[in-house]
């Protein structure tokens, strides 16, 4: 099997080590047998997203989040049809919020989305850096990690997460988080999610798999350290939430 | 009569705190109640030096200081870095008469990036040095560019702006602002045409977010940079590093002024020119400045020399949470001739507040330790399995590594392995008392 991950702007939409994200992620594909071919689009590229089956991005600055918009706005409607065909779309961080309609910045000037979902986001002045522990809608070990943002999404009626144990939601403390629709995934939690998070890794990779119409046979043996690395953050939030 | 109040009860307070060994906050917030515009109100001395930045402050501050009491000046400054207004508070009315007028020369304050503002909405600094904005604490700090608008409100009109001329981000705080001093380093033996490091923050123009282009890099995205789209750019400096020889230990500032180097890395070099650069403006001849800093050794003891088994050791104090302390200890110790055996320890990520937040690990460039001297590689500390994924992504042989849970265990390896090579330490603040407290310090 081939697969073929785009990385969107990872020169500068990699601000909390998102780049590990596909690094992680090609590793464990190719522990399957899968061939990855990886195509990272750079600040002066346009993306094309022909014969894409996941396509990325991860968080950047207010500023920069802006400007990846202003260049994939032009090529929303490419990104769209990908989406429609069955290519996988993972946005982390605040790139989340560029998949909804609009992104109202702190100064007040609304940005529109790229128009994969309904919701709005709106940010502020204020940040509201935490740790995360997140209840997945979709598969069973909760998830952790750090958001680092100050923004609030509204109109998600589909969540990632159900709730958070731990860590600021979509709306509220503790709220339900992130963006899923069909191969549409968005989450805030910043920086290596996939690499924190074993099985949200794993599920990812079952949606591959199932786009491409192929059994999976099963995760491979796990990465060195992954698991381990886990179990020790999750017990520390846990003992941090009060659970 | 407030003022007269506050001063006294403060330097009361900071009495009994400092028989209780208790921190300088607490005086000063117990003022700012009696008199929450005590310091527009005390008179300030004729110099108030402020620096600002991610790195590099504290090193900075030490060294602006000897060389001002050096020419004779009486310098106030926190050296116990505490850096937001309450602290700094404390320190001014501690230092002052009764009266209200400050007894020194000079008023010299390192400055929290976040909190600047609130200390310089009541007085201003005559000069406000800002050394590099990176990502630092990003878990507390947002961003660069978050924290670049967190300080633009604490700067004044009235203020000399003293600034990195190399880092983009930092140059912007000219825009507008009349009083401007430069410095920076001239193209020299470590820079390179290609950018260095895991990630590059100056891809884009921090003006108009169009590619920056750089004629050459001294380290992560400081260099000499021009905006091809808007035309922002590093500007001349009026104070620079015009020689360098870091394996040699030696640079000329400006041009004719040649010291040597007590730490061969490029962060005290960029420390060594701000003070520089500061202590000029405020009227120190060259020969002052040199006789100070050449060979400083800094005292706030980031290096420690120890002996741990047939080892002898050096501990690299970095900060979690900041690659770019990482990289440049990790660069120092990939320039090392000798075999040598590298142990890295996370353990707790922050003294100060709780927090599992791993992915900075991502940022720092580890595969520098990928050399055939570095012999072996010991990874220790609650978070030992994030590091050991990160290193899985360096290229570095994996038997090369070995991964311990607790320091005592790596502590205890490391003295029992039978062998005589140099032993580098890289960790934070958080965790080094840990390995501290195991191994047998040499004296400075």
């Amino acid at each position: 099997m081939e697969l073929t991950v785009l990385h969107l702007f990872p020169d500068f939409m990699s601000l909390y080590g998102e780049y590990a994200n596909v690094a992680v992620l090609r590793r464990y594909l190719e522990r399957m047998g899968v061939s990855v071919t990886l195509r990272a689009v750079s600040c002066d590229d346009p993306p094309d997203f022909g014969g894409t089956d996941l396509i990325y991005m991860g968080a950047g600055t207010e500023r920069k989040l802006k400007t990846a918009l202003e260049k994939l706005l032009p090529h929303g409607d490419s990104l769209k049809a990908a989406a429609a065909r069955g290519a996988l779309v993972l946005f982390t961080g605040n790139a989340m919020t560029a998949l909804g309609a609009s992104v109202t910045d702190a100064g007040g000037k609304v940005w529109p989305g790229l128009g994969l979902a309904d919701f709005t986001t709106v940010e502020s002045d204020k940040r509201t850096p935490e740790d995360v522990i997140a209840a997945p809608v979709l598969w069973d070990a909760p998830a952790v990690g750090f958001m680092n943002k100050c923004s609030v999404t509204h109109g998600v009626s589909t969540p990632l997460f159900g709730r958070l144990l731990l860590g600021f939601g979509n709306e509220a403390e503790r709220g339900a988080e992130g963006y899923v629709s069909e191969n549409v995934f968005g989450t805030h939690i910043t920086g290596p999610a996939l690499v924190k998070n074993p099985d949200f890794l794993d599920f990812i990779v079952r949606r591959l798999f199932q786009q491409k119409g192929r059994a999976y046979a099963g995760p491979p043996p796990a990465l060195p350290h992954q698991r381990e690395a886990y179990e020790i953050t999750l017990q520390e939030l846990k003992a941090r939430a009060g659970n | 009569m407030r003022m007269f109040l506050a001063i006294i009860i403060c330097k009361i307070l900071r009495f009994i705190g400092k028989l209780a060994g208790k921190g300088s906050s607490l005086p000063g917030k117990y003022a700012l109640k009696i008199c929450p515009d005590v310091l527009r109100r005390v008179k300030l001395p004729q110099y108030i030096i402020a620096v600002t930045g991610s790195n590099g402050k504290t090193s900075t501050v030490e060294m602006i200081a000897a060389i001002l009491r050096k020419s004779g000046k009486t310098v106030v400054y926190n050296q116990e870095g505490s850096n937001q207004i309450e602290g700094v508070t404390t320190l001014v009315l501690c230092s002052s008469t009764p009266g209200g007028k400050m007894k020194a020369d000079v008023l010299l304050l390192e400055s929290d990036e976040r909190y600047a503002r609130l200390s310089f909405q009541w007085f201003h600094p005559t000069h406000f040095v800002i050394t590099n904005l990176y990502r630092d604490q990003l878990t507390r700090n947002g961003h660069p560019e978050w924290v670049y608008d967190a300080i633009l409100p604490a700067i004044h009109d009235n203020s000399t702006l003293v600034l990195n001329a190399d880092d983009p981000l930092v140059s912007c705080f000219a825009d507008g602002h009349e009083r401007v001093r430069w410095f920076g380093l001239d193209r020299c033996s470590i820079s390179t045409e290609e950018h260095c490091g895991v990630y590059h923050d100056g891809t884009l123009c921090p003006v108009c977010g169009g590619r920056m282009e750089y004629s050459c890099y001294h380290y992560g995205h400081i260099g000499h940079y021009r905006c091809a789209g808007c035309g922002h750019h590093r500007h001349e400096p009026d104070f620079a590093v015009t020689a360098l020889d870091l394996d040699g230990g030696r640079l000329t500032l400006d041009g004719e002024t040649e010291i040597s180097l007590a730490f061969r890395s490029i962060y005290n070099v960029y420390n060594i020119l701000a003070a520089w650069s500061v202590c000029s403006l405020a009227g120190v001849d060259r020969g002052t400045m040199a006789s100070v800093i050449n060979n400083y050794i800094l005292k706030n003891g980031r290096m420690v020399q120890f002996r741990l088994g047939g080892h002898h050791g050096t501990l690299l104090t970095s900060k979690h949470e900041n690659s770019v302390a990482y990289d440049t200890n990790l660069g120092y110790i990939a320039s090392a001739r000798e075999p040598c055996k590298v142990l890295v320890i996370v353990d707790a990520i922050s003294r100060k507040y709780f927090t599992g937040e791993t992915s900075w690990l991502w940022d720092i460039d580890f595969s520098q330790l990928n050399r055939e001297q570095v012999k072996q590689i010991v990874l220790c500390g609650k978070y030992v399995h994030d590091l050991a994924m990160r290193f899985d992504y360096t290229g570095i042989p994996a038997e090369r590594i070995v991964c311990y849970d607790a320091v005592a265990q790596a502590a205890g390896a490391l003295a029992e392995d039978g062998g005589n090579e140099e032993l580098y330490v890289v960790t934070c603040f958080s965790d080094r008392d840990k390995l501290l407290s195991l191994v047998r310090r040499e004296e400075d």
